[in-house]
Parts: structure tokens; C-alpha cells; sequence
């Protein structure tokens, strides 16, 4: 190797470039990255020069053409020294030559963390970095991390590098990406810290093999234990444990060889590499060597005395025979060795169920497997505690929705609307049904529901040739524009204040209601104290209305109250509200929210904050129509919030479109072309003529 | 899976492309008038079958042959016979080679040179590891440049072959060489080399193992034998789905087990989960690795395939890994539980309990997700987050399944 510090592969003030920086994985292990540690300085991907990845919280990173193009652009003092190639497997051989070729002097490392890359490339990648003094870790590696200088490279800690890496005096060495990151979860309940973890990768050849590695880690000041995961294959702990023991080796080794099962057995494990091929290379003969080397046996957890006794004697290390005994061994060997914790221990390594959940089961089991729920740690906890428990909606997940739908299919047979046969639903349900299954996943549960959705969609339609988005579609027309284009502006002329507002309005009712505990809207003798709860907000209202007054600062709205048409009276209503309220009453049903409104008009008056009663507009009605229908589905979190938002506005939106219809086509068949112009004389001039 | 081929592909179809000196041979059919004919030629003829067996295991069912009634029997039988438990593809007969010497070849890629290497001893026709040290010799060699005759030569001067045999012989070493490069393999043996009194020099037995991931291997052309296998429905399907794409891994390798159906992510992760089941009797089905950070479809279908072949034959179902690096938990979560859903819908219930753990990104909400399904299957289960070792994890599993042995035991009693 050409360095000869561990520090020397990663440190802080290192400068780091990524190829394929765009990719689905690089673009989101380099946002982590950079929020956690800030050393990528530029990333490189084909015909995606002048982009940039952007980083909340952290630094942006841009993006160039190619490499060349990044050495030539970047400021000197920017410049990578080291470089992490995530390029697809049969672009690293070019990639990596780019990069030999223009980072010669500049570039001290290169990590390959490309799965796939033939054994033929990355025989290749090694001779021609050996040319160029460049050291190369890979290929499949997951990267490194130096938990004293807080930087890593590649994925190694995951999304939360700090909760895993405590700086620390042990460094770990794996064959496997995930076990750098489990073991060093592990070493917290043993109060042992990690100064490195590097991810060699497990492909048939290892290009930094760990004789290299062990001989870096001897000079590392901070190392004072160095844990290894060692898989089958290679002669790498062969040659490492013969050169170890020439040179003035004085670090402990903690190791753990795994794939012993599968000896003799016509098995694959998971890493390309991990293929017994000759002498040494099997897990058997590895594990020989490593207790040849440390001259006792395998630590055995049933005697402790014995094996502590053995760790002091010899001062080489010890293995153990499964993967959490590493830590009662990292102990002993710490007791045994003198080596202090670098901090507390955490909680000991246990069984820690966080959810039990047998029902029948229990009874069959002996009761030492009968588990209870355990305690769940943080940061895990409270977000459970947001996740599982008093909260509304479905999680949103997200995945590539790409050429996919949950909502529609068509099999080249069937269309279906989630999974229900489009022609059957149109012989058999409404469209007022069929709307609400295509946004809800599943039929209205009560009949009424499409009945008042339906009358919601009607009242959308229209209100009157001066609403804003009527007149969008009469513009249109006038300008002589095909149907969709007056569609269109007639959806333009839409938003959170006409037409819109129920958004605001679902958000206001669901921050209302979702600490409630009620589950059925339509129950009035379930429903939560109205009269408490409208008090308690308008108590509050009213303070931060005097409050934004004396401050000169505004105070946010409350949606859907009041209506520019309707508004002339002491006490107000939308006439449209009005029928649905009816249509209620005369079928005796409730719906708590379209109540809630109408309480909260009132309490808004009764406690003066107000001077007349409001109208519940038309956007209050559709709100509480819509959140009727979805609140059951939020409860049992079958659908996210975000849809349960989008609800209302999406239902005056379906009804307007309609009535910008109607315009268009009135306007069409009667106006004239351009009569919506308005002459040059019923305008203001409100700047002075300047020349 | 790399591909690997034997000797009679070899013969067909790359010796003469690299010039690289063969006995004459015959394969099925052969017409009993066309073995007369050779035998006669030839003297003697050796049967052997096209069987990818590893070591030298087929040293059994070799058989050599004088008249054509005997190879035609021998053909039959020795197509026949199984080879440490594998079927050959066919038989085929090579002419018989005498021979004073026999030489032992191979190239492969060297983890201690960290290039390619030429090992070669003169103790040819028995297993390399056989061979003492002191009479074999291995060469790096630069991946750019390769084997000349010069290195080859030395190797041999080394082990005490001089003359024109040593230089007849390095010259054919690297036409292997060249062979060995520009297809994309990670390894050849020859093995033997025979050499006759004469001086001719012939390849005697031959195999190859190519790099899946080198393109040279992908379009060389050749047409790939296909060896009959034992490889179950389940297996088929799951290795041409892993196959189709590199994004996260799909990897299965059956165990002959029953009871635990293991669902594990992370290449070192599921080694050491397995490890632990074999050992404490979990008895697991196959050794998985999901891990990579395998988009929704594709974690869904992988977990698709597994359900199907398995979910209602299985004692538990496993879901485990360490803490994620890269994979999003909620998305491999939603995809898996969206998979035994639809299992489930389409065969019927099931009631195993299912195990669970993991750590990385979006734990808690792919926990949620994937308890709504299992509550909704009414599943009985338990799910561990990253702060319970994977090991113990998969202790308490394999403890559940024996503990179903035992009331199993106890009910037929």
C-alpha cells in the first residue's frame, strides 16, 4: 500500500468525488454522507453535467460530465483525493482509468463499492493502481468510516453513522459490509468505541488484503483491539497471520469466521468470493490458523475464567464461535489486557422483543419462550410512539411508481380500478361510487355517503359567471381555444383560496380531531365534546388574534368560514351548506365535522372575535362530507393523510371542471371572439407615462 | 451462477480454436460401424462421462475399452451411472493416450498475488492439493501482458524439465493462456497433459469455470451444455429470477430443510443466521441473501417466489438481517408483507409464527407496515429491532421449531 496510516486511507479534510453520483443508491448514501460529514466535493455522471444534488443541511454537491471535466473545474483546494466509483459494473475498468488518468498526483485512493465487476477488471484495477500509487479498496466494498474524524466514505453506518460509530479504541475489519455496522452496534454493550470500519468486500479478490490492513491498523493510535469477520475463501488471514508474525505486531485480535456449515456441502453463501478453493482457504482452516496464532482455544462463554486466564497469558486475541459472543470475549479481552472503555456500556446484549405479539401460540410454548414486549431504545422509541400509537393514516411509503399503479391495471383484457373490473362498475355502480373506489381503494361503506358526495360534486359545478374559475373558462373561449384548454384554465384559475380551501380545511379538522379517539363520525353519541372543544380553540384564537395584533404579525385563517357572496347578514349561510345540512337532518344523520362548523361560527361570535356569524361555505361542507368517508379509513391506517388532505379539493376540482364545461360551451355557442377583452378605457393606469 | 464446463465441451468447441493438442474422440450418437472403425485406429479407447463433478471424482467411472461392443456397453452404462450424486450429460469416448509423463496445468486468479496465476507440476493426474509442494511451481503473471513461453519455460526448467519437450510445452501453455483470457474464465485445469513416448503432447482432461460477470464469457459464442440437475421448481425459478436483474440480491441456496423458511438479508449477515440455525437444529430450508437494497418489485416478487414454493409447508417464517447500511427497511417490509398477502389470498391461510429482525433506514415504519399484515393474517409473532444480536434472534427461532418437535413427539406417543 502506499500509505501507511489507516488515516492515511480516510480523514478528516479529505476531499471525495463520486462517479455515478446520480444513481438510485449513490445520490442517497452521498446526501447522508455529506449531511454527516461534509467531505464530497463533487460527484461525476454521464450526460448529467451541470446538475446538482442537493443536500438539506448540508452541502450541495455538483455535478460533472466526467472526471476529467471535475479536475479541471474544480478549485484546486476542492480537487478529490479520494474517489468512490458507484458506476455500473462494466463502466469501472473506464472509470477507473479516467480516473488514474486525470487524478494522478491528486487522487491517493480509490473505493470501488460496484458489485459485479469481473475478478479479470478488478485484477486489472489493481495493476494499474499499483503503476500509479494509488490504493485501491474494493470492489463491493461498502466503504470505511473513521469514527474519531467523523467521515466515512460509502455506505458503512447507513442512514445514522453517529448511532453506530462512538470514537472509540476498536477497529473492525469485515468481509461483509453489514457486519462493520453490527458489530460496532454490538461493541456499544461492551463500552468499546471504534476508531475504523472498513469494509473490505468479499469478491474473489480482495484488493486490499488484510495483511495490509492489520499492518495499518498496528500504527493506528487509537486502535487497541482490532475485531475481524472473516469468511471462506482466499488465503488472505494466511499470509496476513505469517506476515504478522514477523513484523512487531502488538494489537489484539477479536475474529469470528463464519460459513463453517457449509463445508462439504454444495452451498453458495451470499459473497462471490466466499468459495473454498485449496489449502487455507476453508472456514475450518482459517479458524485453525487464528487459534494456532492465538494459542489458546475458542473462547467458550461457559468459562470465562479460563478463557480470560488464556487472553492474559498469550496477549494475542482470541475467536469466538458466534457472533454475539464478541462481546463477552471484547470484555475479557479488555479486562484481561488492560484496555479501558472508552465509554458506559450500554444495555447488555439480550433478547429484547419490541413487539410480542404469539396469541394461541403462547400457550403451546414453554414460558421461557413465551417473550414479553421489552423496552424499545431510542431514537426507535419515540418514533414508535409518533407511529404506532394516537396517530391517524397510513405511513407513507414510497417506491418507484414508475410504469405502476395501485389504481388502475389493465391486463390487455380487463381495465380495473384497484383491481375492481371497470365494466362491471359500469353496469352496476354510480359514478358519484365509482369516483370515490378510484380514490379511496375500496366502495363508499354507506350508501349516503355517495349520495352526499354526489351532491358535493353538484354544488362544485357553479357559482355563478363571475366565479374566478368560470371566468378562466370564458377567456378562454373567448380566445377562440379548443375544450381542454378552457379546462385548463378554468384549473388554473383554482386555488387555495377559491375552490381549494377544504385542503386547508382537512388539515384543520384532522389537527382537531386526531387526539379525540372517536372512530365513527357519523355517531353522534360517540362524538367528542363539541362545545369543549370549539371553546377551548376559540379561547385560544382569540388570544393569538390580540396577540398578532399587538405585534403587527398576521394570524393564519380559519378555513372555510364566511363566503364573498354570502355574507350579508348577522348570521350567514351558504346556501349550498344549507342543503346538505338538510338532506342530513331529514335522513337523520350526523356528521360531526359539518357540526363542528356550525358550533364554531357560533362560539366565534359568542366570544366576540367575530361581529357576525360566519357562513360554513360550500369548502367546509365538501371537508366534512369527504373526511366523514375517510376518517374511519385514517383510523384503522388504511389510507395516508396526505390523501385524506387532498380529498375536498379534489372533489370541488371534479365538480368545477364540469361547470368550466358548461361555460365554455355556452360561450362558444353565444359570445363573440375576444368579447371578454376589456377596453383600454374601464382600465387604471397606475404608473405614469415615462418618455 | 458461473458456468462451468468439462472435457467433451472443451473438445468440441474451444480446443481447436486455440490450438490447444487433443486425442481424437467420439460422441453420442455414434454409430457401432464408426467405433469399429476408431478402435481399430486407435488401439484402445477410454469411455468417460460428461459430468461436472468437482474433484477427480469420475476416476470411477472411467472405462477403458478395446472393441466396439465393449464402448457401446460402456457408453450406455457409464451415461448412466451417477458421479457423486450427479447425473452425467452424456458419455463420450476419447482415444486412449499412452503416456510416460503427465503434467498438471491450471490458471485462476491468485489471492495472495492478487493477479492471475500458472501453477504446474510434473505429478499430473491426481487432485493438485495432492502434490507436495516441492514439485509444483506457480507463476503470477501481469493480467495485461500474461503467460509468454519464456515464464512457462522456467516453470518447467524448475521441476526439471529441459529440452524440446520443455519447449514444445511452453509454447502449447500459452495458447491455454490465451484461451483462458479471452473467454472470460476464472479458472482452468488440464489434468493431465499426457506426453507419449514420441513427444506428442495431448490434453487428456479438462475444466473451466467462467466469470458470469466478465462480458468476454457472455458473448463468446459457445453454446453452454446443459448438465441434468436435481435443481428443484423453486430453485429454477428463484435462480433465473436472480439472474434477470443486479439490482439487490436474490440469492437462495437450498439446505435440504424443512421447518424455518428464512427471508435474510446481507451476504455475511445470512452466512452467520444459517450458521447458527444448522447448528441448534432450525432446520432451515435454503440460505438467502435479499440484502442490497432491492427495490419493491423486485423484493416483492423474490419474497413471492419464496411464499409460494414454501409459506404453507414451512414451520416458521424468518425474516432477519443486521443493521442495514443501504436497504430501506419499509420498502423491503411493505414488499414482503404485500407478498404473503397475496400468498395467502391465493392458498389459503396459514398459521406459523413469524420471527423477525432488522435494523436500518425506515425500521419503525416498515415494522408497521408489516405488523398490520401479519396482524391482519393473524400471525402470531415477534419482531426484534437492531439491539438484539442476529444470533440470538435466530436462537429463538430454531428454539420455537424444536419446540414443535417435541409436542410432535409428545403427540404420537
Amino acid at each position: 500500500m502506499n500509505t501507511n496510516t489507516l488515516s492515511g486511507l480516510l480523514k478528516k479534510g479529505d476531499r471525495v468525488a463520486v462517479s455515478n453520483v446520480t444513481g438510485r443508491e449513490s445520490s442517497k448514501v452521498s446526501i447522508i454522507s455529506q449531511q454527516y460529514c461534509s467531505n464530497i466535493t463533487a460527484g461525476w455522471a454521464l450526460a448529467k453535467g451541470g446538475d446538482v444534488i442537493n443536500v438539506h443541511g448540508g452541502r450541495d454537491i455538483p455535478v460533472f460530465g466526467q472526471f476529467e471535466d471535475l479536475m479541471k473545474k474544480l478549485p484546486e483546494k476542492e480537487r478529490p483525493n479520494k474517489v468512490i466509483v458507484y458506476s455500473p459494473p462494466e463502466a469501472v475498468y473506464g472509470d477507473v482509468k479516467e480516473v488514474i488518468s486525470s487524478g494522478e498526483g491528486t487522487v491517493e485512493t480509490i473505493f470501488v463499492i460496484t458489485e459485479h465487476v469481473s475478478v479479470e477488471v478488478t485484477a486489472k484495477l489493481k495493476h494499474l493502481c499499483d503503476d500509479a500509487h494509488m490504493d485501491i479498496i474494493g470492489c463491493n466494498t461498502l466503504g470505511m468510516i473513521n469514527a474519531h474524524d467523523k467521515v466515512r466514505v460509502g455506505a458503512v453506518g447507513g442512514d445514522a453513522p453517529a448511532e453506530s460509530f462512538i470514537p472509540g479504541s476498536a477497529t473492525i475489519i469485515s468481509n461483509s459490509g453489514n457486519m462493520v455496522n453490527t458489530i460496532a452496534s454490538y461493541m456499544q454493550s461492551a463500552g468499546l468505541g471504534i476508531s475504523f470500519g472498513i469494509s473490505t468486500g468479499k469478491d474473489p479478490l480482495i484488493l486490499t488484503p488484510l495483511q495490509e490492513l492489520l499492518a495499518l491498523a498496528n500504527k493506528d493510535k487509537h486502535t487497541r483491539l482490532i475485531i475481524l469477520y472473516v469468511e471462506p475463501g482466499g488465503t488472505y488471514e494466511r499470509d496476513a497471520l505469517e506476515y504478522i508474525q514477523k513484523i512487531k505486531f502488538t494489537k489484539p485480535l477479536l475474529v469470528y469466521v463464519a460459513g463453517a456449515f457449509a463445508e462439504g456441502r454444495n452451498i453458495s453463501l451470499g459473497h462471490a468470493g466466499a468459495v473454498v478453493e485449496g489449502a487455507c482457504t476453508s472456514s475450518t482452516d482459517k479458524m485453525r490458523l487464528f487459534d494456532a496464532y492465538f494459542g489458546v482455544p475458542a473462547f467458550d462463554p461457559k468459562d470465562e475464567k479460563a478463557a480470560r486466564r488464556n487472553i492474559a497469558r498469550k496477549k494475542l486475541g482470541i475467536r469466538v464461535t458466534t457472533l454475539h459472543a464478541l462481546v463477552p470475549a471484547a470484555r475479557l479481552m479488555m479486562d484481561a489486557l488492560g484496555i479501558s472503555q472508552d465509554f458506559a456500556p450500554v444495555r447488555p446484549l439480550a433478547l429484547n422483543p419490541w413487539i410480542v405479539e404469539l396469541g394461541q401460540l403462547a400457550r403451546k410454548l414453554p414460558k421461557e419462550l413465551v417473550l414479553q414486549a421489552g423496552t424499545i431504545p431510542s431514537p426507535y422509541k419515540e418514533i414508535f410512539a409518533q407511529h404506532l400509537k394516537g396517530d391517524l393514516g397510513r405511513t407513507v411509503t414510497r417506491q418507484s411508481m414508475r410504469n405502476a399503479s395501485h389504481a388502475s391495471s389493465n391486463d390487455g383484457a380487463t381495465p380495473r380500478i384497484y383491481g375492481h373490473s371497470l365494466p362491471n362498475l359500469m353496469k352496476r355502480c354510480s359514478f358519484s361510487r365509482a369516483v370515490l373506489l378510484s380514490w379511496l381503494g375500496v366502495h363508499p361503506k354507506h350508501e349516503f355517503e355517495a349520495e352526499l358526495f354526489e351532491m358535493c360534486l353538484t354544488a362544485s359545478i357553479t357559482n355563478g359567471p363571475g366565479s374566478i374559475s368560470a371566468q378562466g373558462a370564458k377567456l378562454s373561449a373567448s380566445a377562440g381555444n379548443e375544450p381542454n384548454t378552457a379546462i385548463m384554465t378554468t384549473l388554473g384559475a383554482i386555488g387555495i383560496v377559491h375552490g381549494g380551501n377544504g385542503k386547508a380545511a382537512a388539515k384543520f379538522l384532522i389537527k382537531m380531531f386526531r387526539n379525540t379517539g372517536m372512530t365513527d363520525p357519523y355517531d353522534q353519541k360517540k362524538a367528542p365534546d363539541l362545545d369543549k372543544l370549539v371553546h377551548d380553540f376559540v379561547s385560544d384564537y382569540k388570544k393569538r388574534k390580540a396577540a398578532a395584533k399587538e405585534t403587527g404579525l398576521g394570524l393564519e385563517k380559519i378555513p372555510c368560514l364566511g363566503h364573498p357572496v354570502f355574507n350579508k347578514d348577522q348570521v350567514n349561510y351558504d346556501p349550498r351548506e344549507r342543503v346538505v345540512s338538510q338532506y342530513l337532518d331529514e335522513h337523520k344523520l350526523y356528521n360531526v365535522f359539518i357540526d363542528f362548523y356550525h358550533r364554531l361560527t357560533r362560539e366565534l361570535t359568542k366570544q366576540g372575535v367575530t361581529g357576525k356569524s360566519h357562513a360554513v361555505n360550500i369548502d367546509a361542507v365538501l371537508t366534512g362530507v369527504c373526511l366523514g368517508i375517510a376518517w374511519p379509513m385514517l383510523v384503522d391506517r388504511q389510507i395516508t393523510m396526505e390523501r385524506a388532505y387532498d380529498l375536498p379539493f379534489l372533489t370541488f376540482v371534479l365538480g368545477r371542471v364540469a361547470g368550466g364545461a358548461a361555460e365554455y360551451l355556452d360561450h362558444r355557442e353565444s359570445g363573440t371572439d375576444m368579447d371578454m377583452r376589456t377596453p383600454n378605457s374601464d382600465c387604471r393606469m397606475l404608473t405614469r407615462p415615462r418618455d | 451462477m458461473n458456468p462451468r464446463i468439462g472435457e467433451l465441451t472443451f473438445l468440441e468447441q474451444l480446443a481447436q480454436r486455440y490450438k490447444l493438442p487433443v486425442p481424437e474422440f467420439l460422441s453420442e450418437p455414434v454409430s457401432q460401424s464408426k467405433l469399429k472403425e476408431k478402435l481399430e485406429q486407435w488401439g484402445a479407447g477410454i469411455v468417460k462421462p460428461d459430468v461436472l463433478s468437482g474433484k477427480r471424482g469420475k476416476a470411477g467411472s472411467v472405462i477403458k475399452v478395446e472393441k466396439e461392443h465393449e464402448a457401446l456397453k460402456a457408453l450406455r452404462e457409464v451415461a448412466a451411472t451417477e458421479v457423486n450424486g450427479m447425473q452425467p450429460r452424456a458419455a463420450y469416448i476419447v482415444q486412449s493416450v499412452p503416456a510416460d509423463l503427465e503434467i498438471y496445468t491450471s490458471i485462476g486468479y491468485n489471492s495472495h498475488s492478487l493477479s492471475p496465476a500458472f501453477t504446474v507440476s510434473l505429478k499430473g493426474g491426481m487432485d493438485v492439493e495432492s502434490i507436495a509442494d516441492k514439485h509444483k511451481v506457480t507463476v503470477p503473471l501481469n493480467v495485461f501482458q500474461g503467460l509468454n513461453a519464456y515464464q512457462a519455460s522456467e516453470a518447467l526448467n524448475t521441476l526439471g524439465l529441459t529440452g524440446k519437450l520443455n519447449s514444445r510445452l511452453s509454447m502449447v501453455f500459452v495458447n491455454l493462456w490465451d484461451m483462458f483470457i479471452s473467454t472470460g474464465m476464472l479458472s482452468c485445469e488440464v489434468n493431465p497433459w499426457r506426453v507419449t513416448k514420441s513427444g506428442q503432447i495431448f490434453v487428456c482432461d479438462f475444466k473451466a469455470t467462467f466469470d458470469e460477470n466478465n462480458f468476454k464469457a457472455k458473448d463468446l459464442g459457445l453454446h453452454w451444455p446443459e448438465y441434468p440437475t436435481v435443481e428443484t421448481k423453486f430453485e429454477s425459478e428463484m435462480n433465473a429470477w436472480a439472474a434477470s436483474s443486479h439490482q439487490g440480491q436474490a440469492h437462495v441456496s437450498p439446505l435440504g430443510g424443512k421447518k424455518i423458511l428464512p427471508v435474510l438479508f446481507g451476504g455475511g449477515a445470512s452466512t452467520i443466521i444459517i450458521e447458527t440455525l444448522a447448528q441448534l437444529g432450525g432446520d432451515p430450508i435454503f440460505l438467502s441473501d435479499f440484502g442490497g437494497n432491492p427495490p419493491y418489485e423486485r423484493m416483492k416478487k423474490t419474497a413471492a417466489i419464496c411464499f409460494d414454493h414454501h409459506l404453507h409447508s414451512c414451520e416458521l417464517l424468518l425474516l432477519l438481517g443486521g443493521k442495514a447500511n443501504n436497504t430501506l427497511i419499509d420498502e423491503t417490509f411493505s414488499a414482503i408483507a404485500d407478498a404473503l398477502q397475496e400468498c395467502v389470498d391465493a392458498k389459503g391461510p396459514v398459521n406459523i409464527p413469524v420471527v423477525v429482525g432488522r435494523g436500518g433506514a425506515h425500521l419503525v415504519q416498515g415494522i408497521e407496515i408489516l405488523k398490520k399484515t401479519l396482524d391482519n393474517l393473524r400471525l402470531p409473532h415477534v419482531i426484534f429491532g437492531p439491539d438484539t444480536p442476529i444470533t440470538l434472534v435466530a436462537e429463538y427461532a430454531a428454539s420455537i421449531v424444536r419446540q414443535g418437535d417435541k409436542q410432535a413427539k409428545g403427540a404420537r406417543s
